[in-house]
């Protein structure tokens, strides 16, 4: 019921106007809640204020201190500001006093009970384990934004009105996929994979963003993408990238992890990562190396592959099953597309697949003047040799030519990193990738 | 260079100036001489610089930040070049710019109130609980469809008889309101014919001849707005609007006064000042005509220091009686004086001393407005801690300088991006620990820092606030989301506002502030912005500060003012109104469609080499549409920009070394 629309069942918005008149009066009847229905878990507004914004140029350089005294400055501000307030009138005093008075109406113990319907903003019906329902008042300073029907509440022990709710029943395995913290690296941090970028845009932001568009011209926006490629090509630096510019939530998942021990978890764990991005709209669930549920189906002999593939069916069914998935893109990311199961490729799951090539010499160049901005280089480098080699590197090896070389530096104890650097390190690089065989002996 | 203390900065902006004029980057150089506020070096440009096409796109600069520019013999010698020149400075061609857009993206066609309210989104009983009185929701239907079709010259309300040529249904909709909402509908005809002087002019016409005062004092008002922004060389505003300032009526007068103070915002012009100084000094004239004569003469002399102007209103608000200081018009004074010396530090010292001198009442409300208008769009720290101790104050005595204070931060950190998301991170603290005085006035902070630009955690704080139990927060929350989402169409900021339409279904106030920000979030149909920052974020047009900034003042009590009689405050916005397009010309300056990359724009300062400078970029054909935060590249070789900043209008030359594959 009240699939969260704002224009709910039984919240009196015109009440306000009277507040306003019997101003006089003792008694005023508290707000009426914004909402009604689904829980509201996303209380972005602190914290997300909490961040501060990013400082650029990344290089040190006075331009680059001004502006970091500058936040300094407004931080200072701040400080001072809330530490006058805090003076002039203590918060936590008056939170103390206000919270043993609430403790007092609360009373002890408290009985849980179950929210079964709620009648108007102040009143509900309410059914606790054992014995009949009960009509009974809710307190003004229970959140009524977060009551929904059938959450746990709980209830004075003698008149059993409500008097809170008891919150999180989320799979903790689930919310800690929950993306707090966006990672570092944006999509200026790719070097190249620019028709990769705009695409996954098209497919992933673009819909949560401007769902209009996709209405005006009269198509569904697809649901999901998957990304594949050559191991270290970018595909989960581009993952990274959508989680640090989207303002969507974002999960993110292993395959690995959803394979569990008992029967019929895995499949739950899925049911419950969809639900809560569904609760968390719009959102992002990104599924890294998704060959380890999603690999072709075939007769299974033993109960561990048989439970795989229920995993994998649950998913397909939450791609796209009967209940339709709102404001929720899926974004895989495998480096063996072959293997996968061509159900969970089949457009209306996945609309989109993305592939990601080795670097070519542009990208390359990219890649290794990102990685290089912030190393101390010496004035004989020349990295155009590296960039134009018959080699094929992937992204991930660039960088780790690009760390090796430092690494050399540095246990010569120099501060700077030479062209030699560079050279032993692409060697060594090399000659770990391709198992032992030195390079060039056999050209 | 914002971040530098002191006299340093302006050291380093000169030395810039220098070098670029020394390399001949003629259009950057100007870029800094406007920054710097200095005509001499702006002078100085022109002269160094030969090359009629280059001097055009100086010209457009100019326009687009709204300066007054006369353009000398020394200059340009020849008299056809020169009058072409100024020509461009004087926006006449600006809505002919406006309509190749529009029709370039095919969005002609009118829109009416109800396309925007989208009633048929929510369930059925909020557009069944239609109880609201009906002339407050004409009113706001009148301002909604003078919003969304700003500048297209045509509509569903006022314009519709030109088809029908029956001249009476335009005259229904003006009737459908009431008293003073026809001043506000008349003045509409104005904002849908923006910039289009000739035929706005034709079509006002026949309201001065209306026995209405309230009609000819819209139609006044009209006048104004179509004018604003735009110079023509016969002045018909002043020929128009100059007879009515002296009228017995004071709607008309208010209309005339504030019609000049749009159309010539920012232009110095001595003439209108010798005839609106004496109202302020005629003590039969009563307060709101004075108020409106205050603020309109901030206007045209905005960021100018001028004495007398400065003077005349000092006198006026010395002259007020203690009573008349409690009225909620009288803080346009203080701002109208305030607005004399927008931007310019220092030289606000000896006006804010003699203030002092001021009743009580007013005294500290008339200092935080000097200071923040001073210090607007510098970005200087102190004077926001300083403005910052001002809020921290409980205040007993019920006394209302703390709003201008909150909105003073504002004022003064927006200059930059940083300042800003700090100055948000402010006002969370003012909320949580402000009195009801500051709550109030710190959504239309946040709405000023963020203005076209809909930040993601401003909108959801907003939200937040809309839903306040402070009838005067969530009211200002409203208006300001809709200031955030200015000319975006942004679809979540109006599936916000369609849901607080259902909630406050009844109530009248709170609903007309809903439908005024559904109007502004469609603003011209999404092709115009508020943002007074252009050419990259680091020019700040004076008079579009202004125009917001007398909105927010206004906004500070509601109910007294916009839900009053005054709502065609509204109006002033007209000033900040501007196209955010990207449209290039070729060198007869004829709208030329080549390729560009549109994307999101990277901080590249500092970084060697030539570095991407925009990501995720889609190539559209010009002219197309920039977001905040977007920037444009040419996609193609064929053509060199004149200007390196591709923004407004911008002169196309062809590349000679450019070789067809």
């Amino acid at each position: 019921m009240g699939q969260g629309t704002p224009g709910g069942l039984n919240k009196q918005p015109g009440d306000r106007k009277q507040d306003g008149d019997k101003k006089d009066k003792k008694f005023e009847p508290a707000a009426p809640p914004a909402r009604v229905g689904r829980k509201q878990r996303k209380q972005k507004g602190p914290e997300a204020a909490a961040r501060l914004p990013v400082v650029t140029p990344l290089t040190k350089c006075k331009l680059r201190l001004l502006k970091m005294e500058r936040i300094k400055d407004y931080l200072l501000m701040e400080e001072e500001f809330v530490s006058n307030q805090e003076r002039l009138k203590p918060q936590e005093d008056k939170n103390e006093e206000d919270r043993s008075k609430v403790d007092d109406l609360r009373g002890s113990p408290m009985s849980v009970g179950n929210l079964e319907e709620l009648i108007d903003e102040n009143h509900a019906i309410v059914s606790s384990s054992v014995g009949p329902e009960y009509y009974v008042g809710i307190l003004s300073f229970v959140d009524k934004d977060q009551l929904e029907p059938g959450c746990a509440i709980l209830m004075h022990n003698k008149v059993l009105s409500v008097v809170g709710l008891l919150q999180d029943e989320v799979d903790p395995m689930v919310s800690v996929m929950k993306v707090e913290k966006a990672p570092l690296e944006s999509y200026a941090d790719i070097g190249g994979l620019d028709a990769q970028i705009q695409e996954i845009k098209e497919a992933v932001e673009l819909p949560l963003t401007h769902p209009e568009l996709y209405e005006d011209i009269g198509i569904k926006p697809p649901k999901g993408v998957i990304l594949y490629g050559e191991p270290g090509t970018g595909k989960t630096l581009l993952a990274k990238a959508v989680a640090n510019s989207t303002s969507a939530t974002f999960l993110r998942v292993v395959g690995s992890e959803l394979i569990q021990k008992y029967l019929g978890d895995g499949p739950k764990l899925v049911r419950e990562l969809f639900r809560v991005a569904d609760d968390l709209s719009p959102s992002i669930v990104f599924i890294d190396e998704i060959d380890a549920v999603g690999t072709k189906r075939y007769d299974a002999h033993s109960g561990g592959e048989r439970e795989i593939q229920r995993t994998m069916l649950e998913l397909l069914n939450q791609l796209d099953g009967f209940d339709s998935r709102g404001d929720v893109k899926v974004i895989l990311a495998t480096n063996r597309i072959d293997s996968l199961d061509p159900a969970l490729l089949r457009p209306g799951r996945i609309d989109r697949k993305i592939e990601f090539p080795l670097p070519d010499i542009k990208t390359r160049r990219r890649i290794f003047q990102i990685h290089t901005s912030r190393m101390t280089l010496a004035d004989d480098v020349n990295l155009e040799e590296f960039v134009m080699t018959k080699d094929e590197f992937s992204g991930a090896d660039i960088k780790a030519i690009c760390t090796e070389a430092g690494l050399l530096a540095l246990r010569e104890r120099r501060m700077k990193v030479t062209h030699v650097d560079f050279k032993k390190a692409k060697e060594k690089v090399m000659f770990k990738k391709k198992e032992g065989v030195p390079e060039g002996l056999y050209m | 260079m914002l971040y530098l203390p002191g006299p340093d900065d302006m050291l380093v902006l000169d030395i810039a100036y220098m070098i670029y004029l020394k390399f001949e980057e003629f259009p950057s150089a100007l870029r800094i001489a406007l920054f710097l506020d200095n005509m001499q070096y702006v002078k100085q440009v022109f002269t160094s610089c030969d090359g009629l096409l280059r001097k055009k796109q100086f010209c457009y600069i100019l326009a687009r930040h709204g300066v007054t520019f006369e353009l000398d013999d020394e200059i340009v010698t020849d008299d056809d070049d020169r009058e072409a020149l100024q020509e461009i400075i004087n926006n006449t061609k600006l809505s002919e710019g406006y309509l190749t857009l529009a029709r370039d993206i095919e969005v002609m066609e009118p829109k009416s109130p109800e396309d925007i309210y989208k009633a048929h989104l929510l369930d059925g009983r909020a557009s069944a609980g239609a109880n609201v009185d009906s002339a407050r929701q004409n009113l706001a239907a009148t301002f909604v469809n003078a919003f969304v079709n700003a500048g297209f010259g045509q509509d569903k309300l006022m314009t519709v008889p030109s088809e029908t040529s029956s001249g009476g249904t335009t005259g229904s909709w003006l009737f459908k309101n009431k008293e003073h909402g026809k001043a506000s509908a008349a003045a509409s005809l104005g904002m849908i014919l923006l910039w289009d002087v000739d035929s706005g002019l034709a079509q006002i016409d026949k309201y001065f001849h209306s026995n209405d005062n309230h009609v000819i004092a819209g139609a006044l008002l009209g006048v104004g707005i179509v004018n604003c922004g735009i110079k023509n060389e016969c002045d018909p505003a002043m020929a128009l609007l100059a007879d009515y300032i002296s009228k017995e009526d004071s709607t008309t007068r208010i209309g005339a006064i504030m019609g000049l103070g749009l159309a010539y915002a920012g232009s110095q012009n001595e003439q209108i000042r010798g005839n609106l100084s004496p109202i302020l000094g005629d003590g039969k004239a009563p307060l709101d005509v004075i108020a409106f004569t205050a603020i309109s003469l901030g206007l045209i002399y905005v960021g100018s220091c001028n004495e007398e102007v400065a003077q005349a209103i000092i006198f006026a608000l010395m002259d007020r009686s203690d009573s008349e200081l409690g009225d909620p018009l009288t803080r346009l004074l203080p701002l109208g004086l305030g607005l004399l010396y927008l931007g310019k530090q220092e030289s606000v010292e000896a006006t804010a001393e003699v203030s002092k001198t001021f009743n009580e009442k007013i005294r500290k409300y008339c200092d935080m407005t000097l200071l923040s208008c001073a210090y607007a769009g510098t970005g200087n720290v102190l004077k926001v801690q300083h403005l910052l101790g001002h809020c921290a104050q409980h205040l007993e005595k019920g006394e209302t300088h703390q709003g201008p204070a909150v909105l003073g931060i504002a004022m003064v950190a927006m200059a930059e991006e940083l300042g800003l998301e700090m100055a948000i991170r402010s006002l969370e603290h003012l909320l949580q620990y402000g009195e009801q005085n500051i709550r109030r006035a710190v959504p239309l902070a946040l709405g000023l820092l963020c203005i076209s630009n809909p930040k993601v955690n401003v909108m959801d704080t907003l939200s937040r606030l809309s839903h306040d139990s402070d009838s005067d927060v969530a009211m200002a929350a409203t208006i300001s989301l809709g200031l955030i989402g200015a000319g975006t169409n942004n679809a979540r900021i109006a599936g916000m506002l369609r849901n607080l339409s259902s909630y406050y279904y009844k109530e009248a106030s709170l609903l007309f502030c809903v439908r005024i920000a559904q109007g502004l979030v469609h603003l011209g149909k999404g092709l115009l912005t508020l943002a007074p920052y252009h050419s990259e974020r680091l020019l700040l047009s004076p008079t579009a500060l202004a125009g917001i900034i007398t909105l927010l003042h206004a906004c500070l009590d509601m109910k007294s003012i916009i839900l009053g009689k005054y709502h065609y405050v509204l109006y002033f916005l007209v000033l900040a109104m501007q196209p955010r397009m990207l449209m290039t010309v070729d060198e007869n300056l004829k709208p030329l469609s080549v390729p560009v990359r549109v994307g999101q724009a990277v901080d590249v300062v500092g970084q060697a080499g030539r570095p991407k400078s925009i990501t995720g970029f889609q190539t559209h054909s010009t002219p197309v549409l920039l977001a905040a935060g977007d920037r444009a590249e040419l996609a193609t070789e064929k053509y060199i920009p004149l200007s390196p900043i591709l923004e407004g209008f911008v002169i196309l030359k062809e590349n000679p070394e450019y070789r067809e594959d």
